[in-house]
């Protein structure tokens, strides 16, 4: 059963992994050229595989009650939509792009409408949103992006939401590889050039080139060319998702020297990168999403007429409980509950 | 000024030693005057000039003075005495020099057998040339200008030194006049009471009119019968009580308030006779029947008498008052305790933040730069909120305090309407039999120095304890996170709520009202700390947080669901599932009613809070079905790569194996006869 649920998989993840026609060539060429079970592993299948046990095994009862095959309609339907990281816990979320990106869609979606109504917020209150989402989301994560959007300091200021997700997603999508970035930056600021093999000998050169690399640095950050060839490096031999490498040099070519946390700002605030990992709007629509809006109009209707009618309950004395509603709501439950269809929306990453 | 003086001198004390002094001068009177004589005779004819030259100063009119010639010396400017011998006869142990304006003291010469000697009402500023007299016992420098005790170091035998009136302002040199019975200082610029402990036989000191403004330092005067203070600015009295045997004390006319200021005189036991009159004190109602409360051995205050009559009802005024002051004491004494409780659960709850911040610290790790400054925060805050107030108590409570220990690490208070835990053992009260009418009485719950997660635990027992809780309130509770408020939505109803911003971070977010009101929306909240909670509000929470709800609700995958809700949920969501499961645009009133009976907006159930222990909990379990999953899945698709490959090398081999079979097959048939021979033979071998 397995095997064929991983048959299923294949297909689906490819379409959200890669979602190119480059994917198609992919698979057949590294279908080939890799085994089985490797294949699987990249592809983060194995990993959907062993949630689905995961969750199976935790509702068992429940699962059984309304049918097995069914459970894993669902769990790769909602793995297909994003859905599946809500409320996860965050060994999950990060586990694969597919899941960072929904969760990042996910954030979007849901506290868009704080950003909308220009609330600046604070690092913390970020980050308690997050947490919202996903319980165990680590401060750290949300204190790098905070970083991204403050350069670097006076990290109690308040941000826009606009600003702090941008950021945020570029930290949260490629964390590991914004990790060798800086290590790449702090070598090459302190004057090593990580490409070049250090010959133990070699020190005493370096030593003499301290003392240039020190008025450099009067010039702050390090010089774009050769930061861009380390980088390019590192593209190549990363495992992790990087960005783009041809908008990684598109965002280098434009200067002469940059910093770290200017190149990070740069990288969140390009929009090419932002299409790339496809799963946010672009910039200017970040606050467009008129189809929740219609279903949060509608939310915002029932809720006024909910709080009325419960005032107005309360105010009639030997009314008790909860026992019937007005029925005023139901007419307008329907279209609500259209939009509770299993599958109410489906996106899928940009070519 | 007149009856400090005189009371000192007409004291009996001080009649005692005029008496004594008369006697010592009737009995040794002729013995002395012989050897004074005799030294008289030796010694003048070294001054017989000066005697002449300096008559400066005749004809003085005291008593005496008529028969005295006084004649200053020239090197020094000293006048000398000399007196004739009839004079040194009848009056050979005293020498009277009052209203003289002598503005020093003369050399009195051949005079050593004198034991009384008075200067009184003189110009005299500086004690000088006495120091032979070494049997004098009486010295009277009253109404003088003398700045400075001084010049008295010889005198050994002085047991009268009057120096009322003068211009001293310390007491001091009077470490040679051990014997010294009566000193009388009065009138005089003293601002303290010192140099004075080592006169063991000292009967009477008056201090009077001087500028003392308080009292102590008085021990090692054993003897002092008499104590004169009136008229100083005398505030509190100390050190009475090491005076065991003084009688008299006269503190008329100074600046005593309380009793308290004075409370020593009630331990000393050989006090008698006392007066305050003249001080605030005695004007108060309670000053007469405190003070004979507090002083039984008393027999007479402000100079009348004490009766019996007066003594019982001031015993009873006492009683009253004791029985009143130990009611309040009593009071006083459980709010302290509360006071010292709730610091203690302060301190402790500090300790234990100090603990978690440093935790997270560690966690934290690599970024130490902002949350090391978290704990001094904490610290700050929690510190300036709790100061020591110990100095507000009086004495006698801190006292009884101190036996009173203060081990208790958290406080349960019932008051009125409102129940307050302190510390988080006071969660544990919840399991107690509360009461009915208390549990049905209680409208407020309030919070303090409790983790909130412990609070998340027992919130299904208030709700059962205390179902008419309408009003939480938490302070010092750790609130840090908005999720943290999906806890309380499990409750029967919340009308109010109030969290106050000193130890629960989240306060400080913009947004966090509105998620209560959002997430708590089934409540119809009346008021959120202390503002009340508007219709605008309510959209607003609805606009900002909607989303996520609606999010949370409908895409959730169903398995998800129901590992999200409690077991307790899972009933109320079926109708949920049911509906979901089934086609959309259908969905029926019923089903709607069903979904209502929730009593909270479905779509917000979803949203709930795991305390970090429990979630840790969950973390840890699913980490370990994580691990058993893997292994089942490597192993799983391990086999089935196994099996495809063996299927896939089969499909390779399977094409030229069934030619090779069809080639041996017809191969065998080729020779039809013989292979038609061959199967009868087998046939036939068969039968």
């Amino acid at each position: 059963m397995a095997t064929e649920g991983a048959g299923n998989l294949a297909s689906g993840s490819w379409r959200v992994e890669l979602g190119s026609c480059a994917g198609q060539r992919m698979l057949s060429s590294e279908r080939l050229a890799l085994p089985d079970y490797e294949y699987l592993a990249q592809r983060h299948v194995l990993t959907y595989m062993e949630d689905a046990v995961c969750q199976l095994l935790e509702n068992k009862e429940d699962i059984s009650q309304y049918g097995i095959a069914r459970f894993f309609t669902e769990y790769f339907n909602s793995v297909c939509q994003g859905t599946h990281i809500l409320f996860r816990e965050f060994s999950f979320i990060q586990a694969t792009p597919h899941n960072r990106a929904s969760f990042l869609r996910a954030f979007w979606r849901c506290f868009r409408t704080v950003g909308k109504n220009g609330d600046l917020l604070t690092m913390k209150e970020y980050h308690c949103l997050l947490q919202l989402l996903c319980p165990d989301f680590p401060l750290e994560l949300t204190q790098k992006a905070a970083r991204i959007v403050l350069m670097d300091d006076a990290m109690d200021c308040l941000m826009s939401f606009s600003d702090f997700l941008l950021a945020f997603q570029i930290q949260f999508y490629y964390s590991e590889f914004l990790e060798s970035v800086a290590a790449i930056y702090q070598d090459l600021l302190s004057g090593k050039n990580p490409n070049a093999v250090i010959v133990p000998t070699s020190s005493s050169g370096q030593h003499r080139q301290r003392p240039t690399l020190g008025e450099a640095g009067m010039l702050e950050g390090v010089e774009a060319s050769l930061f861009s060839q380390c980088l390019e490096n590192l593209c190549d031999r990363h495992k992790y998702s990087c960005p783009p490498l041809a908008l990684v040099k598109e965002v280098l070519s434009n200067v002469q020297r940059l910093t770290f946390y200017g190149f990070l700002v740069a990288l969140s605030k390009h929009h090419g990168i932002n299409q790339a990992l496809g799963a946010l709007p672009d910039k200017g629509d970040l606050m467009h999403d008129p189809a929740m809006d219609e279903e949060l109009e509608r939310l915002v209707v029932r809720s006024r007429l909910h709080r009325t009618s419960r005032q107005h309950r309360a105010e009639e004395p030997g009314a008790f409980g909860f026992q019937r509603r007005d029925k005023l709501e139901a007419p307008e439950r329907v279209p609500s509950a259209s939009a509770t269809t299993p599958y109410p929306y489906r996106w899928e990453p940009r070519e | 000024m007149i009856p400090g003086k005189y009371r000192s001198v007409s004291g009996r004390a001080t009649n005692n030693v005029n008496c004594g002094l008369h006697l010592v001068i009737q009995t040794s009177s002729l013995p002395e005057k012989n050897k004074v004589e005799f030294k008289l005779h030796k010694e003048t004819p070294s001054f017989p000039g000066r005697l002449l030259q300096h008559d400066l100063e005749r004809n003085y009119s005291s008593r005496q003075g008529e028969h005295i010639n006084l004649v200053s010396s020239s090197m020094p400017s000293f006048p000398i005495l000399q007196r004739s011998s009839e004079e040194k006869i009848l009056y050979s142990d005293r020498l009277t020099l009052e209203r003289q304006k002598l503005t020093v003291c003369p050399i009195i010469d051949g005079e050593e057998h004198l034991r009384l000697l008075n200067f009184q009402h003189n110009f005299i500023t500086r004690i000088q040339n006495i120091s032979n007299l070494q049997k004098l016992i009486f010295l009277d420098l009253y109404d003088n200008q003398i700045e400075e005790i001084s010049g008295l170091c010889t005198l050994r035998s002085l047991r009268v030194l009057l120096l009322g009136k003068n211009r001293i302002k310390k007491i001091s040199n009077l470490e040679n006049l051990k014997s010294l019975d009566v000193l009388d200082l009065h009138g005089n610029q003293i601002t303290t009471i010192e140099n004075v402990n080592h006169l063991c036989d000292l009967r009477v000191l008056n201090l009077a009119r001087n500028l003392l403004s308080h009292v102590d330092n008085l021990n090692g005067l054993d003897s002092l019968t008499e104590l004169n203070l009136r008229h100083n600015q005398i505030t509190f009295v100390r050190d009475v009580d090491n005076l065991p045997s003084l009688q008299r004390l006269f503190l008329s006319f100074n600046n005593i308030s309380t009793f308290e200021s004075v409370c020593c005189l009630a331990d000393s036991t050989s006090l008698s006779d006392i007066t305050f009159d003249g001080n605030p004190i005695a004007q108060e109602s309670w000053y007469r029947h405190t003070v004979l409360q507090n002083m039984m051995q008393l027999r007479q205050l402000d100079m009348k008498r004490i009766t019996e009559e007066e003594r019982r009802m001031a015993s009873v005024i006492a009683k009253k008052e004791e029985e009143k002051k130990r009611e309040s004491h009593k009071q006083s004494l459980l709010k302290e305790k509360k006071r010292l409780t709730i610091n203690n659960v302060a301190r402790k709850w500090d300790l234990q933040q100090q603990r978690v911040t440093n935790i997270a610290t560690n966690q934290d790790g690599k970024d130490s730069d902002s949350p090391s400054q978290d704990p001094c925060q904490v610290d700050g805050s929690t510190i300036s909120a709790f100061p020591e107030e110990t100095g507000s108590l009086d004495s006698g409570l801190s006292n009884a305090l101190q036996g009173l220990s203060v081990t208790d690490t958290y406080l349960v208070e019932v008051d009125g309407d409102t129940l307050s835990l302190y510390g988080s053992g006071a969660l544990e009260s919840l399991d107690r039999n509360w009461s009915v009418q208390t549990a049905g009485m209680v409208t407020t719950v309030s919070f303090t120095f409790i983790e909130f997660d412990e609070i998340v635990q027992v919130l299904p027992k208030l709700k059962i304890k205390f179902p008419n809780s309408l009003h939480l309130k938490f302070k010092e509770t750790n609130l840090v996170m908005l999720q943290q408020f999906n806890a309380l939505a499990q409750l029967r109803r919340i009308d109010q709520l109030t969290v106050d911003p000193q130890g629960n971070p989240v306060v400080s977010f913009t947004l966090w009202k509105y998620y209560v009101l959002f997430r708590l929306s089934h409540f119809s909240m009346q008021k959120i700390n202390g503002t009340e909670v508007t219709q605008n509000d309510m959209i607003m929470a609805e606009r900002l947080f909607g989303i996520l709800a609606h999010v949370a609700s409908s895409e959730l995958p169903q398995y998800r669901l129901i590992s999200i809700l409690g077991d307790a949920r899972k009933k109320q969501f079926r109708y949920l599932l049911e509906s979901k499961g089934k086609k959309p645009g259908i969905v029926n009133e019923e089903n709607n009613d069903s979904k209502r009976l929730a009593g909270e907006n479905t779509n917000r159930a979803t949203l709930n809070y795991t305390t970090r222990d429990f979630y840790n909990e969950k973390l840890e379990e699913i980490k370990e079905k994580k691990k058993f999953c893997k292994t089942y899945i490597e192993d799983l698709v391990k086999e089935a790569t196994e099996i495809n490959m063996k299927n896939e090398a089969l499909q390779k081999l399977w094409p030229q194996m069934f030619i090779e079979l069809v080639r041996d097959a017809v191969i065998e048939i080729r020779n039809k006869n013989s292979y038609m021979k061959l199967c009868l033979q087998k046939i036939t071998d068969q039968k």
